[in-house]
């Protein structure tokens, strides 16, 4: 080609040109490329048609004009002059130019420059080829960008992804393979036989040789070991990608962490089983009943036969005793599978959690304390108030026993979380917009976790035989479901244990969340701390506040405090401090006249005349008696 | 003197409530299903029916609505042990449907017979 266009001079320029004009012609016209012939004074001498088309102009136009008429006078003196100068000197200039020109915009060039010689060797001329590869650029951009979103495709894909050669050895991985193996950065896994990752042995080659026999294949659950020793139970796909002479190139895999599906699939299994459990437990405590409602009644009438005191009557009382136990067994199977009645109320779940907690404080060992952390957001939950405290006290004991040898910090935990996020935890529809979480976790004994499924089974234990029943937690979990609540546990040997409870938020209406100024005062008084923590926590949402008092200085010093006069007061009759006769005189002396209701036990004439008498009890009651009973005289006795 | 129809399934504790209650000098009338108190209720010597909840051939739910029906002033005791389908809701619903008292298994024969004798005292000659 040079060899061509390295015309002699002027004269012999035009004799070539004459003798193959038209060829050349056509070829200069025709070529894609822009081609010109500049002078030293940076004058267009020559452009082919090309050239005319990509400046929109003519022939006539061009030619004659400078570069500065035809590129302006910023990207000459910037891009062209120097490369200009520098072949007029000799060099045969190529680069890729970019112009930024006020007719054609950002465009992208190849130019070649080369140098015209005359014979002398003088530089006359400039043969300038000018290639337009916007089009080129444009698709190379393309590319670029396609990749480049592939790349960010295949990091943030949320599905592990890697690539091995044909070996085994891992090429490439993602982000979320990263995640998966808990891997920070992809050096500790690329170039390290994917083999090496698996639990089992001899396992990646039987899938390798079934890859191969079937391109594609879903391998189900397999096993990875992740960096740091975990087990991650994996979905593994994987892909070949056939190479030449039928040899696989590589192999891409898809690895999917299963550990959560896994860990649903467990737990809605385990709570089939507990249904199963439950019913079959339930049906069997029911017929329990009965036979221990013979055998009591037969003692009953044995002992009404016998002289009240003799030998044979201790003897029939032991029996009634033992029928008393087995009664508190079948009850709590009965509680566990659900086929207890819960009276449920609006309860204020951080209420039961400080009482439980005080509770346990008094009698904790010293080498154990309680540290709790209680949302300010508080919220009720429609709740039986002693079960849930029962739920709460024990939890906390066996903590506190799982921690009784070598002392430790039992944390509890109450927050309020939205239900949506509740639904992810638990993949179950959720009953309610916000949820209360508890958690209750202790640096005790632990427990294996191949146990954990079996935990809330009736009679099972993992404490010696003999010690306790081994029903405690499925009667939990019993009175847990029926609030519609969740409860799970994690557990490591030696590390402790931690029970997460979920229980669904109850609306508040209104008329029980009234305004606490106008709180009507009731005053409680019995010698049960346990009955009057129970009674003030079912009576909270419901307008009234219960003040309880235990003894004489109490009471005069409440009534006597008490700016407006308390409505009621409900005098139990176990209260040892206070006599009927005191309450008497006290109403007396004080000169008040506030209804009252009374809860005796049953035989307890004596008692109730002694205040019946005085004629300031309204209504009377006998245990044992429900909550519901409670309420409904509380109303009828303020009307 | 006072009838009581007993109504109960388990022939063990039926007979043990039936001692129990001639001891009191109650008449007793026995009823070993739903079925069988419907048929052989006695309006007029009948006062009180103690009846388990749940019972082969018509449980103890029914019972209830039907005799209330047949003699508005009859006293109701319901008696259960849990109920073996579901959440033993069951003594609650009688106490709905008008018992006059629930007790669940096991429960002390004096506790009942107070009940009965309280519910023979409040009774209002129509």
């Amino acid at each position: 080609m040079d060899k061509k266009f390295n015309f002699a001079g002027e004269k012999d320029y035009l004799k070539y040109l004459s003798h193959e004009k038209v060829i050349s012609d056509e070829i200069i016209n025709h070529s894609r490329s822009m081609i010109s012939i500049i002078n030293r004074d940076y004058i267009y001498e020559k452009v082919n048609a090309t050239f005319c088309n990509a400046h929109h102009s003519h022939l006539e136009v061009i030619v004659g004009k400078s570069l500065v008429d035809i590129w302006g006078k910023e990207v000459f003196e910037n891009e062209i002059k120097k490369n200009i100068d520098l072949c007029f000197s000799g060099k045969t200039i190529r680069y890729e130019a970019c112009f930024k020109t006020p007719k054609l915009g950002i465009r992208y060039f190849d130019v070649i420059f080369r140098p015209l010689s005359i014979e002398s060797g003088e530089i006359t001329h400039l043969l300038v080829e000018t290639f337009d590869i916007n089009e080129l650029k444009r698709s190379e951009q393309a590319v670029f960008e396609k990749e480049e979103e592939l790349r960010k495709f295949e990091t943030n894909l949320p599905i592990g992804y890697l690539r091995c050669d044909p070996n085994g050895k891992i090429l490439l991985v993602n982000k979320a393979m990263l995640r998966i193996m808990e891997c920070h950065d992809e050096t500790s896994m690329v170039n390290v036989n994917l083999k090496c990752f698996y639990q089992e042995e001899g396992l990646f080659d039987m899938q390798m040789d079934q890859l191969i026999d079937n391109n594609t294949k879903s391998f189900g659950r397999v096993s990875l070991t992740n960096l740091k020793g975990k087990e991650i139970p994996c979905r593994i796909s994987g892909f070949l990608a056939p190479g030449r002479k039928g040899k696989p190139s590589f192999i891409d895999f898809a690895v999917e962490d299963s550990t959560r599906e896994l860990m649903l699939e467990n737990r809605l299994l385990q709570s089939q089983k507990l249904q199963t459990i439950g019913a079959l437990a339930g049906g069997i405590a029911h017929d329990f009943n009965n036979i221990l409602a013979t055998i009591l009644g037969y003692s009953d009438m044995l002992l009404d036969d016998l002289p009240k005191g003799s030998a044979l009557a201790k003897k029939v009382s032991k029996i009634k005793g033992a029928v008393i136990k087995a009664n508190s067994i079948t009850s709590q199977i009965l509680t566990f599978s659900r086929q207890v009645e819960q009276e449920k109320i609006q309860v204020r779940v951080s209420e039961v959690l400080k009482e439980t907690i005080g509770f346990v404080k008094s009698a904790l060992p010293y080498n154990i304390s309680i540290k709790s952390h209680i949302s300010k957001k508080d919220t009720t939950v429609l709740a039986d108030p002693t079960q849930l405290f029962r739920v709460f006290l024990n939890l906390m004991t066996n903590a506190i026993q799982s921690m009784e040898e070598r002392g430790g910090i039992l944390a509890v935990n109450m927050a309020v979380f939205d239900g949506k996020f509740i639904q992810h935890e638990l993949n179950k529809d959720i009953v309610a917009d916000e949820y209360v979480l508890l958690t209750f976790k202790d640096s005790g004994k632990g427990m294996d976790p191949s146990l954990i499924g079996r935990i809330f089974e009736p009679f099972f234990t993992t404490r010696e035989v003999g010690k306790g029943t081994g029903l405690g937690l499925s009667v939990i979990h019993g009175i847990v479901t029926e609030m519609e609540g969740e409860i799970l546990i994690s557990s490591l040997p030696d590390k402790g244990s931690v029970f997460y409870i979920y229980l669904p938020v109850s609306k508040v209406y209104p008329e029980f969340n009234g305004n606490p100024e106008k709180k009507k005062k009731i005053i409680f008084i019995t010698g049960n701390k346990y009955e009057s923590r129970i009674l003030s926590l079912a009576l909270k949402n419901t307008g009234y506040e219960l003040i309880y008092v235990s003894d004489r200085r109490n009471l005069i010093r409440v009534l006597g405090c008490i700016s407006d006069c308390p409505e009621l007061i409900i005098y139990m009759s176990d209260s040892k401090q206070i006599q009927p006769e005191d309450l008497v005189s006290i109403f007396k002396n004080l000169k008040i006249k506030i209804p009252c209701i009374l809860i005796t036990d049953t035989n307890q004439e004596l008692l109730e005349e002694k205040i019946l008498n005085s004629g300031i009890v309204k209504q009377q009651l006998i245990k044992p008696v429900s909550l519901k009973e409670i309420r409904n005289a509380i109303q009828i006795s303020l009307k | 003197m006072s009838g009581i129809l007993l109504v109960e399934d388990d022939k063990d504790l039926r007979e043990m409530l039936k001692a129990s209650l001639i001891r009191r000098k109650y008449k007793v009338i026995e009823a070993e299903n739903g079925k069988d108190a419907i048929s052989h209720f006695k309006p007029l010597i009948t006062d009180i029916i103690i009846t388990d909840l749940i019972m082969p051939d018509e449980d103890g739910l029914k019972v209830i609505i039907k005799l209330k029906e047949l003699k508005p002033t009859l006293k109701i005791i319901a008696i259960s042990g849990g109920g073996k389908a579901g959440p033993g809701s069951y003594l609650n619903l009688a106490k709905a449907l008008g018992a006059d008292a629930i007790f669940s298994k096991p429960f002390s024969v004096i506790d009942l017979i107070s009940k009965i004798e309280q519910l023979l005292l409040t009774e209002q000659p129509v």
